[in-house]
């Protein structure tokens, strides 16, 4: 059925018998031949989980929503090139790992420049507040090493399991587990000195 | 901070730490929807042909130009040197109008199948894209195969080698092409692109056009 003959309001229900006769590999091939009830109906099932890990990692709802519609934008494009070999979750979670990844990489190093510019102005600033324990939390978690914050982020926040994250990392599981027990370990000790 | 404090901590994580809004499900898929499904055809996949069968572009520019350039009898100026069907109709015996009236007529079949056949070579993929996508094309080309040899047959193309020529080398194509219906050849794209470049196709397509210039 051509999407452009459907109403706003009929297309709730057409895509609920879309996604009740139809798997997910034939929704993947009526996205890749242009359909688009298929491809709303497709974004609809990952979209929020896609969202709360982007949100998860930036902490910037503009942000997530850019490496959302990043993430999809690259997933349909590159959809003929999916082979089915692992779940279609795990194919898309790892683009939004990836675009999330080099936005961050892109912003530390910019950060950086940023400091080292700084450095070189001597300002007398007034001392900060004390910052509560959620801040300090915030601030502990962000602070830790990319691979640490990711893996830690995944498991304990999103709920991945060690082969998930693995997976979508590239890394052995093996790996996974060791980066999280050293990241607890560091925001431990972040955490220490913490009196509430 | 004691370990049980800690450990709370961290089961109070997905709470306490970039706690995600709802999501804009709606905005966002509009921004997808205009990105992917309203965007024009990538630039990477029209140029993948030129990248990947360099001699289709090349052939087919080669057909276009031969064809509209060298083989339209008094194409530049059509209205004076065709006679009005007035004229035809006042002297029907006339050996000069009837001439001018078949050339114009083939001409103008010539010019036509000549953009057809370069639109088929163009939009022809390198790689075997999938079964509907072959039969489509080997529709056209059996179609353009009728014309092609019609066309070889006729006396015009008789009287000039170089169109013959150019004719015949088209049919080897389009035969090729049209073999693609049949389920045995259903996935011999990459064939057909070597056999027209072990058959030196493009080298006499430009020998052809070479020959044409020189001649004027």
């Amino acid at each position: 059925m051509p999407v452009s003959n459907l109403t706003e309001n009929g297309r709730d229900q057409d895509q609920r018998q879309l996604q009740h006769h139809v798997n997910e590999t034939q929704l993947i091939a009526l996205v890749i031949s242009g359909d688009r009830l298929a491809g709303r109906t497709l974004y609809d099932t990952h979209a929020p989980r896609v969202y709360s890990l982007a949100y998860r990692l930036s902490g910037d709802a503009e942000k997530a929503r850019e490496f959302t519609q990043d993430t999809f934008i690259r997933a349909f494009s590159r959809l003929s090139q999916f082979r089915g070999d692992a779940a279609f979750s795990t194919w898309l979670h790892r683009i939004v790992v990836t675009v999330v990844s080099n936005a961050r990489r892109s912003e530390l190093r910019m950060a950086r420049e940023v400091e080292l510019d700084e450095a070189h102005s001597i300002e007398v600033t007034a001392p900060e507040a004390e910052p509560d324990l959620k801040e300090c939390i915030s601030r502990a978690v962000d602070n830790l090493s990319e691979a640490y914050r990711m893996t830690l982020i995944m498991h304990d926040i999103e709920g991945y399991t060690h082969a998930e994250i693995a997976g979508l990392l590239g890394v052995p599981e093996g790996t996974c587990k060791s980066r999280l027990s050293a990241a607890r370990a560091q925001l431990r000790q972040e955490l220490a000195a913490f009196k509430e | 901070m004691d370990d049980n404090r800690f450990d709370e901590l961290i089961r109070d994580l997905p709470r306490s730490f970039n706690a995600p809004p709802e999501p804009p499900l709606d905005e966002m898929w509009t921004t997808i929807e205009d990105a992917h499904f309203n965007a024009p055809v990538p630039i990477s996949t029209r140029r993948g042909l030129a990248s990947r069968a360099p001699w289709l572009v090349a052939a087919a520019a080669l057909v276009v130009g031969v064809g509209i350039g060298h083989y339209l009898p008094s194409g530049a100026k059509p209205a004076e040197t065709a006679p009005s069907p007035s004229a035809i109709g006042e002297n029907p015996a006339s050996p000069t109008s009837d001439t001018s009236a078949v050339a114009d007529v083939y001409r103008d079949q010539t010019n036509r199948y000549l953009g057809q056949a370069a639109a088929l070579l163009i939009s022809l993929p390198a790689k075997d894209a999938n079964g509907r996508t072959d039969a489509a094309f080997a529709t056209r080309a059996t179609d353009l195969l009728v014309t092609t040899r019609l066309l070889i047959d006729s006396p015009a193309a008789a009287q000039d080698p170089r169109l013959h020529s150019l004719l015949e080398d088209l049919e080897l194509v389009l035969v090729q092409i049209a073999r693609l219906r049949s389920e045995k050849n259903k996935s011999d794209l990459d064939l057909i692109h070597q056999a027209v470049e072990q058959g030196d196709v493009l080298s006499r397509l430009n020998s052809a056009v070479a020959t044409t210039q020189s001649s004027e």
